[in-house]
């Protein structure tokens, strides 16, 4: 054998060794995410369930049944759990509900001053016990109305007219959903408080003040959903009402339907999917909701959430576990009907000729119109609900009832400067935020890459994968704060007296990377998805290895989805607050969520300076991002 | 340069081999510089083929060599080819010259040139010269399939694939590119193995092709071979348009066998139909099929015609089914009207509700009415497969 010879055969036997690691380096990266995921996802969750469900090493269904035969819990439906089968009873009782109902016209005039006789329907309900439960499902089909109401007349707005900044406006709508809970339920504080911004304007005209947090926070939490949720709602519809191809609208009237016939018989019922799938999503998310009631509401408000913290708080894990778990299936069914609803819709993808948009305001008589004014009047109204909330944080914290002040503020460097060890300080809690985000950023980003690749490349697999993966979207944050806690931080004893225990901070890493990596996938999935086999292909074919096809050509074409992934992921983990706040509790790993939340007593004004600055160091870290995309372009 | 061999390639889908099976012992010799086209349906196998050559595909079974050295397991990167695929596949965060460039990061350009100066002589290969720093997405269809061409062979590679590189464009633009393609191939006498579905493209642009049908190859040959002679029904009926026949043995006068056509009671002559053959398939050429030919003449009625400039294509039936004639446009146009026999009437008026729909009377339409006879030389039919007695027992 020549030397030639020999070269060549080593660096074929070399060449095996790294292509087998090539071939399985998918393999290997899909193994560590799934170990990951059992750590602190599954295992975590598993636990609650095996708190809930085991008595003394015994299944037992009993705390379960204890709790859904609790008409605290359950209110009227606890009898109907408690006696399935004394179907007669039941049926007599909503009888006689039915029968209390009584409805009244009258006239009456509500415009004081004016004699203006208007008929007026009141429909008197006999009351309902709707137990802590049935009260959640009530404010979350409340929230779910309101985001609906809102976000429709955007997605209209942002689908079929034209004007300067709709683009930036269709992008922002994802901001809201990223913010922190508790940063906005301050926000909407700052503004709808007795000394907020709303009561000194109505001040200045001689109005006021009103105590609306106080006499109608279910209003308020409400609204504060809707900020949330508005603009997700506007922006499934949008994409929806974008993908109509306008070619069916015309063929409609060219078939002799009328503009609001062909609306009614062809974009109506593209769009009806997308709304419902936001309807659901918003039912699930705020049926979850829990920093934003705990804020505004308090106890007072309870909804399942805010009551399994509060029982976690008395250390009553056992009660909570029960909650847990019926809340985790209760979401866990919302969100199957979601992912089922949203794979029977096909892909939407842009309309080979999507709809015309008009100008928004081409001259001023079309702008006196009376759609256009419509139009101008659901501005303000958004204006005032999207941007009042911040834009109040920020002047709320220099402010008080009289003026200008900086107190806020020295509240905090006070605090910072002199407080004692056990006091909640504010640059801890800055650098606690940065690090646990810059943490999750290491950990989440790459899960959710090798999970994109995963679902995209696996095909009918690839189906399950993304279900189970998608997990975290249907846990809520304090149930999995509570599974963290007692999995993760308690420890679980191993054979031969090992115990496997993770210290706070690791485990709130753990649950924001869990939080975040869904970002990171729903980003990278579509731009893989699009990515064309052959030009890897190509890339091999031209000597390239699989590695460095990876590296020359898929990875800059994804470079976009990774990084605008990993901007959410930051500000997942930035305001997380749900499991933070039970991760945290007594120890030094508070979060600036967390600080908001410690800070919100009787004087409002430091919870809303440290809102404010919550706000800075989510919207700089967003620029901070924003940036570092901008230069990683090869 | 180099020899192409495949050896008994088998390729199944499927978790242990036993799912659907995509190539079934395909033999395949391709020559040193030769263009050799894999033609087929949808699904016949051709683009697996042309992935096992690439590495794309591993064969369950079988062995591929380029020059007798086999490499059937060894990855794509190690095997200098040049691949161009129907969607071009370039990269669209590169400009055209860092596209055409991408094979010298890792290949050595031919030696005495450096990477700028190959992939100037490439774009100028292909007729781009001074576009190196657009981006792929600035390009017209044509260009982007004539960078894809030019990344492609940046690296000499030893074989050259194309798999349905022109399928995305228009027809005029394909015909052209075609002739660039073949000046390129022959100029650099590169091995090339073309992928279509297209039998008409297959048959203008290369030197031998085979017809691949569900995973097999039906028959290699050159082109004219092919379409002259093919070897089956199934080649017979996918190349050029064509009349098939199955007929039952009658009777034999010396070299000459009569034979009666299915669910028809008029014989006709054959050459070259083999002794003790009952049952027998041959297949006439439409241009075969004359209307002043002597022998085996027979009616048929018109059902449809098209004009295709120089000649006119004749859709027809008669008792043994439908057939497809051709004819001379000149012989019938209106100012020659004795061209047409035996009651046939052409008319160019293009107002026939049949196929003239859009009622666009712009004289294009040619329309043949009523019957027309024609016959063929025995020698113009071609026999596919023949049947003996003992066989069908």
């Amino acid at each position: 054998m020549s030397l030639a010879d020999r070269l060549v055969v080593d660096r074929r036997s070399a060449g095996a060794a790294s292509a087998w690691l090539e071939r399985r380096a998918l393999s290997l990266a899909a193994l560590g995410t799934a170990a990951v995921l059992v750590v602190v996802l599954y295992l975590p969750v598993g636990l609650v369930f095996v708190e809930a469900l085991l008595e003394d090493g015994s299944p037992t269904l009993g705390h379960v049944a204890e709790v859904v035969t609790d008409p605290f819990y359950f209110g009227v439906l606890a009898d109907v759990f408690a006696e399935p089968l004394a179907i007669g009873d039941h049926l007599g009782a909503l009888v006689g509900w039915l029968g209390g109902i009584s409805i009244a016209v009258t006239l009456a005039s509500p415009v004081p001053g004016l004699d203006l006789p208007v008929p007026w329907l009141a429909v008197d309900l006999p009351p309902v016990r709707k137990g802590l439960f049935g009260f959640t499902a009530y404010q979350a089909a409340l929230s779910t109305v309101a985001s609906v109401a809102i976000g429709l007349p955007a997605a209209y707005i942002l689908a079929n007219y034209e004007f300067r900044g709709r683009r930036t406006l269709r992008s922002l709508t994802i901001l809201p959903f990223v913010l922190p809970g508790i940063m906005v339920a301050v926000g909407f504080y700052a503004m709808f408080g007795r000394t907020g911004t709303l009561n000194t304007l109505l001040g200045a005209v001689g109005l006021g003040p009103f105590a609306f947090v106080e006499t109608s926070p279910l209003a308020i939490v409400i609204l504060a959903h809707a900020f949330y949720n508005a603009p997700l709602v506007a922006r499934l519809t949008v994409s929806a009402w974008e993908s109509v191809d306008a070619r069916t609208v015309e063929t409609a009237r060219s078939l002799g339907a009328s503009p609001r016939r062909a609306f009614r018989d062809v974009v109506v019922p593209q769009l009806v999917p997308a709304v419902l799938t936001g309807a659901l999503l918003t039912f699930i998310f705020t049926f979850m909701t829990f920093p934003i009631v705990l804020a505004l509401g308090g106890l007072q408000l309870a909804t399942v959430e805010v009551w399994i913290y509060d029982r976690v708080q008395r250390l009553a894990y056992g009660e909570a576990a029960s909650l847990a778990i019926l809340e985790t299936v209760l979401s866990l069914g919302l969100t199957y009907a979601y992912l089922r609803y949203e794979s029977a819709r096909a892909g939407l993808s842009q309309a080979p000729s999507p709809p015309p948009r008009e100008a928004l305001f081409p001259d001023v008589r079309t702008a006196l119109s009376p759609r256009r004014l419509a139009i101008l009047g659901y501005g303000l109204v958004a204006l005032v609900l999207f941007v009042g909330p911040l834009a109040s944080l920020v002047v709320g914290s220099f402010t008080d009832g009289s003026g200008f002040t900086l107190r806020n503020y020295a509240f905090l460097l006070e605090r910072q400067l002199e407080g004692a060890s056990f006091q909640t300080r504010p640059v801890p809690a800055i650098r606690n935020s940065l690090l646990f985000g810059l943490a999750t950023l290491a950990v989440a980003v790459p899960m959710g890459v090798v999970i994109s690749v995963l679902t995209v490349r696996a095909g009918r697999s690839g189906r399950l994968v993304d279900t189970l993966a998608m997990l975290p979207l249907a846990v809520s944050g304090v149930v999995f704060g509570i599974g963290l806690l007692q999995g993760l931080v308690f420890g679980i004893p191993l054979p031969g007296g090992w115990r496997f225990q993770v210290t706070g901070a690791v485990a709130i890493v753990a649950a924001h990377a869990v939080a975040a990596y869904p970002f990171v996938t729903r980003n990278v999935s579509p731009l893989l998805a699009t990515l064309d086999p052959a030009m890897v292909e190509s890339a091999r074919a031209l000597g390239a290895s699989r590695t460095r096809a990876l590296l020359d050509v898929e990875l800059p074409l994804v470079a976009s989805g990774i990084v605008a992934g990993a901007a959410f992921a930051f500000a997942v983990s930035i305001g997380e607050f749900s499991s933070t706040v039970i991760l945290a509790s007594g120890s030094e790993h508070y979060t600036m969520p967390v600080a908001v939340e410690r800070y919100l007593g009787r004087r409002s004004g430091p919870a809303i300076a440290m809102g404010t600055l919550l706000l800075a160091v989510t919207a700089a870290s967003f620029v901070v991002v924003d940036r570092v995309g901008g230069r990683y372009e090869l | 340069m180099t020899e192409l061999r495949l050896e008994g390639v088998t390729k199944r889908y499927g978790t242990d081999g036993s799912g659907t099976v995509a190539l079934r012992d395909v033999d395949l010799t391709v020559r040193d510089g030769e263009f050799f086209t894999l033609v087929g349906p949808s699904g016949c196998g051709k683009t697996t083929t042309l992935r096992a050559i690439a590495g794309f595909e591993t064969p369950t079974d079988g062995t591929v060599r380029f020059d007798g050295e086999a490499v059937t397991d060894a990855a794509p990167e190690d095997r200098d080819v040049g691949v161009v695929f129907q969607s071009y596949a370039l990269f669209p965060h590169m400009s055209v010259a860092e596209n055409v460039g991408y094979g010298l990061r890792y290949r050595e350009p031919p030696a005495g040139t450096s990477v700028d100066e190959r992939v100037r002589e490439l774009l100028e290969l292909v007729d781009l010269e001074g576009m190196g720093d657009r981006d792929p997405d600035q390009l017209s269809g044509g260009q982007r399939q004539r960078v894809a061409l030019a990344r492609a062979l940046a690296p000499e590679p030893d074989l050259l694939l194309l798999d349905e590189p022109m399928s995305a464009l228009d027809a005029r633009l394909r015909e052209s590119l075609r002739r660039q393609l073949k000046r390129i191939q022959s100029r650099l006498e590169i091995t090339t193995v073309y992928v279509t579905h297209d039998q008409a493209e297959a048959l203008a642009i290369s030197d031998r092709l085979a017809v691949l049908r569900d995973g097999r190859i039906e028959q290699v040959g050159r082109p004219r071979e092919i379409y002259r002679e093919p070897s089956t029904r199934f080649v017979a009926e996918f190349v050029g348009d064509n009349n098939v026949f199955d007929a039952s043995v009658r009777g034999r006068d010396g070299d000459r066998t009569r034979v009666a056509v299915d669910g028809s009671d008029r014989e006709f002559e054959l050459a070259d139909v083999p002794a003790g053959a009952e049952r027998v398939s041959f297949c006439v050429r439409p241009a075969a099929l004359a209307r002043d030919a002597d022998a085996n003449r027979f009616a048929v009625e018109i059902e449809t015609s098209e004009f295709r400039g120089e000649r006119v294509r004749t859709y027809g039936r008669w008792d043994g089914g439908s057939v497809v004639l051709q004819f001379d446009a000149e012989t019938l146009l209106p100012s020659d009207p004795d061209g047409l026999e035996n009651g046939a009437t052409a008319t160019t008026d293009g107002g026939t509700d049949d196929n003239g729909a859009d009622g666009v009377d712009d004289g294009g339409d040619v329309a043949i009415d009523g019957d027309v006879v024609v016959g063929f030389a025995p020698t113009d039919a071609h026999v596919l497969e023949t049947h003996s007695a003992e066989q069908r027992r």
